[in-house]
């Protein structure tokens, strides 16, 4: 152990390697039920050199590394080391904004940038990021869309992945690799006579010049490298930075909500504005769900929960470059008619909560503590892709499980999402529990465990496999599995990149 | 050289002894290829790329995972296509076999809530489109046009079109692919992998089908594709279009309530770029391309004119340009590029084309009045829409590649590449058509917008080997000329047709410098063990000495 | 031109595939989106118009042999029928792909390499003047009982060339008889050559027997001459495509020809047919191909393909564009959309871009199967208008259909356009 600190000090610098055991507890478990294990070590690269390094050693000396982008609270299982004996590589010291192009609306981030710190230095520049809703203040931006997190907007979700472009990454094997249009033989040859990238700051300003940008993901050549490194937990590499497509921020913005007393009743209307895309912002949130984004504990969320409808779209139009206000009046003239046209309305107001605060609050990161945290101090979601049509059956799924397992229904919160132009729905439920409370605590795990596996078996896909979902998803694909394990190994022979997550 | 007879009698037993031949004249109209006269140092020159030593029609993937198998247990290369429009279709080299898809063309399903289909490679875009319209739907067509397959432009080729900027491109629309792999496995990706349904393109966890396609698809030689589903898009227009007119002048009537063609002209290349960052801004547009162009700019008014008009030809081409009217059309159109706007709604439409002239007043831009003539609306309408027409591109000449691209955000439009290109199909005129500036390629590019380009034509007689080695030299020389100024290599076409039919260890040494090909490689060598994937296209660099 | 003419033609083929289906721009569903019958039931490439140019050039180059064992199906397993050449020329100015085919056979022909089921047909052309397997002696036996000129005997202005098929086929006689009826009563000065009524040749020489058509066509031209016709009127399209286009491509020929349908327009319009009986029926019509996109007359020219541009080709002088355009469309649907009761619906594939009936160019005699199946994939075509009956204006095509109705168990009834007119008068 001493020996591998001293080879990483050597590497990063005393102040970069940690093994405080405070600091390592933090990375032992995080808020889900994944069994925690505390890592050997925290080490902080500050670059990909750094990272690269980092992994050349990793392989070298058969040591397990779990990258950590994102700060805590964590939720997914996926930063908790899967073995002995692992380091954490904690990439928030990389955290540069490396570029904004405001004309080709892309910019470039390292992994330690939050959307905290992102989305102004883009308005800045009149742009601004397709986020997920409400995201915790400490979210990695580059993990979120590497991960696919959905985000709000269905229509910039040109794919699951957007709006992640191009990336770098150290991969397993210590190769460092870029993708799409950075791809390629941008060499430079290093002092020891290594054939590395050219830095991209270089890259970039040598590319201006032949007005190429960063926005082309494909490729290079043959394979979508892009799609081989996301919703990977970092076994795949490690990714030191990507480029994101922006949005043009809005000039003129419109919120509404439009209330239900159920589900069934909102489906054709999402439908409707999806296959116009007549919308910006749109989600489906429950009674609970809504309450809990918008108040502080536990208590007002209870009071919300007594006036607001069981249902809320919210939705958002948006006017940018040209004529915003008519954008955004069109907009609601013809969504209006088609609201109607389903028996339901557009408000901006519904009992008693404004659409305008709710999309100031939704649409920024959450501020602390974390919104799922603060009704009960732990939570656990279950999220997983389906049809917006099937959400209801699922909905209905879950409640019945939950009403079986004695959980508090009242608590149990459902965020639904469309994506990827609406062709496939995020379906996210929150089982808020109190940690402190063993006897929660276990009934939250038991039906985390028994629903995921219902849920499974009534064709929810688990696109993003965290924890135990991973056994539920590649149990169902034999030959994806079998393709990933030889990815795996082409990438990651040695398997030092958290190992024990996914099917590896 | 026949192929042993226990080897085609198991290839026999698979498809049946109608879905199999050896026969000469048959083979040799799967070698006879487009381009194949210009890839003459493989080839041995002439129309006719390698026989194949036989072509077989698979029925279904199950019968394509047994092609695959014998293929590997007999060492035996495959290739695979769909509608074969181009030299990767033909047999790379000697001693491989040809899968011909055309039995497998059905369409699965259509999902209309979901906005998705599901289809097999050779259903071809006109078809789907036929059948998607009815459900007020919509699908990407590739740039190559109706005739091609939806299935093989997603997945097996590049697949880029003048609708992207609201379709995506087709690696974004491509949902669940069911993939016979290299070792004839059936690969099924996303949702549909998991019996889930179609709808979901990626997981569990990293996506498999990033090693389906990339930049480029696997042109056939990368196990088979035999189903996909894909994206579709809202149709406002009418359950099926209207047709009316005269061949070649087929036109539809649509209401001008919900569709506008507009053909948008600019003082200079600088307005043309900025233009173009403006609709990608304002989010504009259903289908946006520099179309036209492809007929060269000094003729493109005058094609317009003769294809718009069933009583006239091409030997009227001349007296066409002496016409005032047609060289003010020349002049206007030399920066110009075509747009059809598509309101969700008539508001919608009504929105569009007011941020349209907004677009045209701050760039000094203008639409062309041309466009708005009843009988030209109507054509232009329907030739984007449809993308029915598409085999023009050979009408001049009866040969074209493209030699100049550019792939790159909008502003290379103003970099000087145009002219540039211009200049260098001038050097060629006479050897090739004298035609001006070609470079005909996709505003959008991207979703939403992003990379932009053009692939810059040459017109060329195939008959002719003369011009046939012009257009070589065009295409070289672009590549030369865009080596020096750190750009890509211009021709597409023709680099893949030699790529496609090269020797992969003389590409390999090539390539053994980029660390992106060595994955490639790899990947290759675990997913493709036995190699029998006809692999000429499918190049990587030699693996790193240990 | 013969085939060594066209190599360079077929050097570019650009193998778009648009040969295979109609012309994409009228696809309006996926079952009925296909083109090329040739290709739809034989699958393989070799099958399509571009299929058979690059086994031309294969030809040419020596690369394949004329005696090779699979090529005379390749050759003629398809009917000439003009679907490939009407989808091609949308864009393509410079390419035929029927006139390549043509040429191949009569290439194939030359060199002894034909189907073997040609051998009684061609035989009893030679013995009887027809390929229907009937002897010449009752050729005229449809007429019986109707006072018609003989033109052997004497003199008129206009001859009715019945034709092989209504000659011989009885269930078809009241056509023929239609005909005759139509012009006694609007007092055409017309005759018949009965059984002196030699084939016109044309489905010989789509067969690729170049030699027997001019002989056959010599033979017809001398006896209405002799007669002093001057217009062949015809009831069968592939008569009228051979004396619309063949005979005028091969010979001084002065002839007016009319298809009866034209005729019977001509009559309408002058108020000298009146429709005065309904016929209460929802039809669809079927455009025979030899009177729609082959029924192209032929336009003389005499002149070469030259570079504009550099290496634009075009024809100097303008040269006809045979693209299928000039066919006759319009003149059955007028005829039928003016009977009282009658309900016309289109099928998906029409005029230019009509599927093909199957029976052409010796495909009914040579391949039955691929005939019946071509014939098969129409009716269904039909089916799906909702229509009861289909209208053709062809005896060929006709026959065709009632043989497929019958095999299929069908309940669509089929028609000649006369046969409504019948009713209707």
């Amino acid at each position: 152990m001493a020996e591998k600190k001293d080879e990483l000090i050597k590497l990063l610098g005393a102040e970069n390697v940690v093994d405080d055991p405070e600091v390592l507890n933090g990375f032992a478990g995080d808020q889900s039920f994944a069994a925690p294990n505390k890592p050997l070590m925290v080490v902080k690269p500050g670059n990909a050199d750094d990272v690269q390094a980092v992994v050349r050693w990793a392989n070298q000396t058969r040591t397990p590394l779990v990258p950590v982008s994102s700060g805590a609270p964590r939720f997914r299982g996926d930063s908790v080391p899967g073995i002995e004996g692992a380091v954490i590589v904690d990439l928030g010291r990389m955290n540069r904004i490396i570029m904004i192009d405001r004309r080709n609306r892309v910019a470039i981030v390292e992994p330690g940038v939050t959307f905290g710190r992102l989305q102004p230095a883009l308005a800045k520049e009149g742009l601004r990021l397709s986020m997920p809703t409400l995201p915790r203040a400490s979210k990695s931006v580059l993990t979120s869309s590497l991960e696919r997190e959905p985000i709000m907007n269905p229509r910039y979700g040109w794919s699951l992945s957007e709006p992640l472009r191009c990336l770098e990454s150290v991969m397993g094997n210590g190769e460092m690799f870029r993708t799409g249009e950075l791809a390629g033989a941008n060499v430079s040859t290093s002092t020891a006579g290594e054939t590395k990238p050219m830095p991209i700051e270089a890259l970039l300003e040598k590319r201006k010049k032949t007005q190429e940008s960063a926005l082309y993901q494909y490729g290079p050549g043959q394979f979508n490298y892009h799609k081989l490194v996301s919703a990977a937990q970092g076994t795949m590499g490690i990714i030191t930075w990507a480029s994101l497509r922006c949005e043009v921020l809005p000039k003129a913005q419109k919120f509404f909500l439009v209330p239900a007393e159920d589900l069934d009743s909102l489906i054709g209307f999402t439908y409707k504005l999806l296959r116009l895309r007549f919308h910006d912002e749109l989600m489906l949130l429950s009674r609970s769900c809504l309450a809990s984004m918008l108040a502080n504990d536990a208590d007002q969320a209870a009071a919300l929960e007594k006036t607001l409808p069981p249902w809320t779209l919210f939705l958002g139009l948006t006017g940018r470059d040209i004529l915003p206000e008519e954008r955004v009046a069109f907009l609601e003239a013809d969504v209006r008619e088609f609201a109607r046209s389903f028996q339901l309305t557009l408000e901006t107001a519904v009992s008693g909560v404004t659409a305008d605060p709710v999309a100031a609050t939704l649409m920024n990161p959450s501020p602390e503590p974390y919104w799922k945290l603060r009704r009960k101090g732990g939570c656990q979601d279950i999220f997983f892709l389906t049809t917006l049509n099937k959400a209801p059956e699922f909905t209905a799924v879950m409640n019945r499980l939950a009403e079986a397992s004695d959980y508090p229904l009242p608590d149990l919160s459902v965020y639904l999402q469309p994506t990827h132009m609406g062709t496939s729905c995020h379906v996210e439920f929150h089982l808020p529990f109190d940690p402190e409370n063993g006897a929660e605590k276990a009934r939250a795990e038991d039906l985390f465990a028994r629903a995921s596996k219902e849920l499974s078996e009534q064709g929810a896909f688990f696109s993003r496999p965290y924890g135990i979902w991973s056994d539920l998803a590649y149990g169902r694909n034999a030959e994806h599995t079998d393709i990933s394990r030889k990815l795996k190994k082409i990438f990651d022979p040695n398997n030092v990149l958290n190992p024990g997550k996914l099917c590896f | 050289m026949a192929l042993p007879r226990e080897v085609y009698e198991a290839l026999e037993a698979i498809v049946g002894p109608d879905n199999i031949t050896e026969e000469p004249a048959t083979l040799d109209s799967y070698a006879y290829q487009w381009m194949a006269e210009l890839v003459t140092d493989v080839s041995g020159g002439g129309k006719f790329f390698d026989r194949a030593e036989a072509v077989l029609m698979p029925g279904s993937a199950e019968d394509v995972q047994n092609i695959i198998k014998t293929c590997n247990r007999n060492n035996l290369p495959y290739h695979a296509f769909s509608t074969g429009w181009g030299p990767w279709a033909a047999s790379p080299a000697k001693g491989q076999i040809l899968m011909d898809l055309r039995r497998m063309n059905r369409i699965i399903e259509i999902d209309e809530q979901n906005m998705f289909a599901v289809v097999e490679p050779y259903c071809v875009a006109a078809q789907l489109q036929s059948e998607v319209m009815k459900k007020g739907l919509n699908n990407h067509i590739s740039g190559a046009g109706a005739g091609t397959s939806v299935l093989a432009n997603a997945c097996c080729f590049q697949g880029g079109g003048p609708d992207v900027i609201y379709f995506a491109s087709p690696q974004d629309s491509i949902l669940s692919i069911e993939w016979v792999t290299p070792e004839g496995n059936i690969l099924t990706t996303g949702s549909k992998g998991s019996d889930l349904g179609w709808f979901c393109a990626e997981g569990p966890g990293p996506s498999t089908q990033g090693v389906i396609r990339g930049a480029l698809g696997g042109a056939g030689g990368w196990g088979v594709v035999t189903k996909i589903a894909i994206r579709l898009v809202h149709w406002p227009g009418p359950k099926q279009i209207p047709v009316e007119g005269t061949a070649p002048a087929y036109r539809t009537r649509l209401s001008p309530d919900y569709f506008k063609a507009a053909f948008l002209a600019f003082p200079s290349f600088q307005a043309f770029a900025d233009a173009i960052y403006r609709i990608y801004d304002s989010e504009i547009g259903y289908i946006v391309h520099r179309q036209f162009v492809m007929w060269g700019d000094e003729l493109q008014a005058a094609f317009l004119n003769i294809v718009t008009d069933p009583t006239k030809q091409l030997c009227d081409l001349e007296e066409l340009l002496k016409k005032p009217e047609i060289q003010k059309l020349t002049e206007e159109m030399q920066r110009s590029f075509q747009m059809i706007l598509a309101g969700m709604t008539p508001r919608d439409l009504a929105y569009q084309r007011k941020v349209l002239a907004e677009i045209l007043k701050t760039t000094d831009g203008w639409n062309i009045d041309f466009v708005d003539r009843e009988d030209i609306q109507q054509y232009v309408l329907l030739f984007m829409l449809r993308l029915c027409f598409k085999s023009v591109n050979f009408a001049a000449t009866g040969g074209f590649i493209d030699s100049y691209n550019s792939v790159a955000t909008p502003d290379v439009w103003a970099s000087g590449e145009i002219e540039a290109g211009k200049k260098l199909l001038k050097k060629y005129a006479g050897r090739i058509a004298d035609a001006g500036d070609q470079a005909m390629g996709p505003i959008g590019g991207q979703g939403g917008g992003g990379c932009t380009g053009w692939e810059d034509f040459v017109f060329y007689d195939p008959a002719d080997p003369d011009s046939a080695q012009a257009a070589t030299e065009v295409s070289d020389e672009g590549d030369v000329l865009k080596a020096k100024q750190g750009r890509p290599p211009g021709g597409m076409l023709l680099g893949l047709a030699r790529a496609t039919h090269s020797d992969v260890n003389v590409r390999s040494k090539k390539l053994s410098k980029s660390p992106e090909y060595r994955w490639q490689r790899r990947i290759k060598e675990v997913l493709d063990p036995g190699s029998v994937g006809s692999g000429n296209y499918f190049w990587g660099a030699e693996p790193e000495k240990e | 031109m013969a085939l060594e003419d066209l190599r360079a033609m077929v050097s570019r083929c650009s193998r778009c595939s648009y040969c295979k289906w109609i012309p994409l721009a009228h696809v309006k569903s996926w079952r009925f989106a296909k083109g090329c019958p040739s290709v739809e039931y034989n699958k393989f490439q070799s099958y399509s118009a571009s299929g058979r140019l690059c086994a031309s050039l294969s030809l040419l180059d020596g690369r394949s042999s004329y005696f090779d064992e699979g090529l005379v199906d390749i050759v003629f397993k398809c009917m000439l029928d003009g679907s490939c050449d009407v989808a091609c020329k949308v864009n393509r100015y410079d390419l035929e792909p029927v006139e390549v085919m043509r040429q191949l056979r009569f290439k194939m022909i030359d060199n002894g390499c034909f189907p073997f089921q040609d051998l009684p047909y061609i035989e009893h052309l030679r013995k009887e003047d027809n390929m229907m397997l009937e002897e010449k002696a009752d050729r005229g036996k449809w007429a019986e009982g109707l006072e018609v000129k003989d033109l052997t005997q004497e003199k008129a202005e206009v001859a009715f060339h019945a034709g092989c098929r209504l000659s011989f086929d009885q269930d078809l006689w009241e056509i023929p008889r239609t005909v005759v009826k139509i012009l006694k009563d609007a007092g055409v000065d017309f005759g018949i050559l009965g059984k002196d009524e030699n084939c016109c040749g044309t489905r010989v020489s789509d067969m690729g027997y170049r030699g027997e058509f001019l002989k056959y066509a010599e033979n017809n031209i001398d006896a209405w001459t002799n007669a002093g016709v001057k217009t062949v009127v015809t009831a069968c399209s592939d008569g009228y495509h051979g004396l619309k286009r063949l005979y005028p491509e091969e010979f001084d020929f002065k002839f007016e020809v009319l298809h009866i349908t034209q005729f019977i327009e001509r009559l309408i319009q002058e108020g000298k047919i009146k429709f005065t009986r309904e016929v209460p029926m929802t039809v669809t019509y079927h455009d025979p191909c030899h009177l729609g996109r082959r029924g192209e007359a032929h336009v003389p020219w005499k002149g070469e393909q030259k570079k504009i541009r550099g290496q634009i080709l075009v024809y100097e002088p303008r040269k006809p564009r045979y693209n299928g355009v000039q066919g006759i469309y319009d003149t059955p649907r007028n005829i039928i959309k003016s009977i009282p009761g009658i309900k016309l619906v289109e099928m998906e594939r029409n005029r230019e871009y009509a599927w093909c009936c199957g029976a052409g160019a010796g495909v009914r005699e040579r391949y039955p199967e691929f005939s019946a199946w071509t014939a098969g994939e129409r009716i269904e075509e039909a089916n799906a208008t909702g229509a009861e009956a289909i209208v053709s204006a062809c005896p060929h095509c006709e026959r065709n259909f009632i043989d497929a109705v019958n095999e299929r168990g069908e309940r669509m009834k089929v028609y000649d356009i006369l046969d409504l007119v019948r009713e209707a008068i």
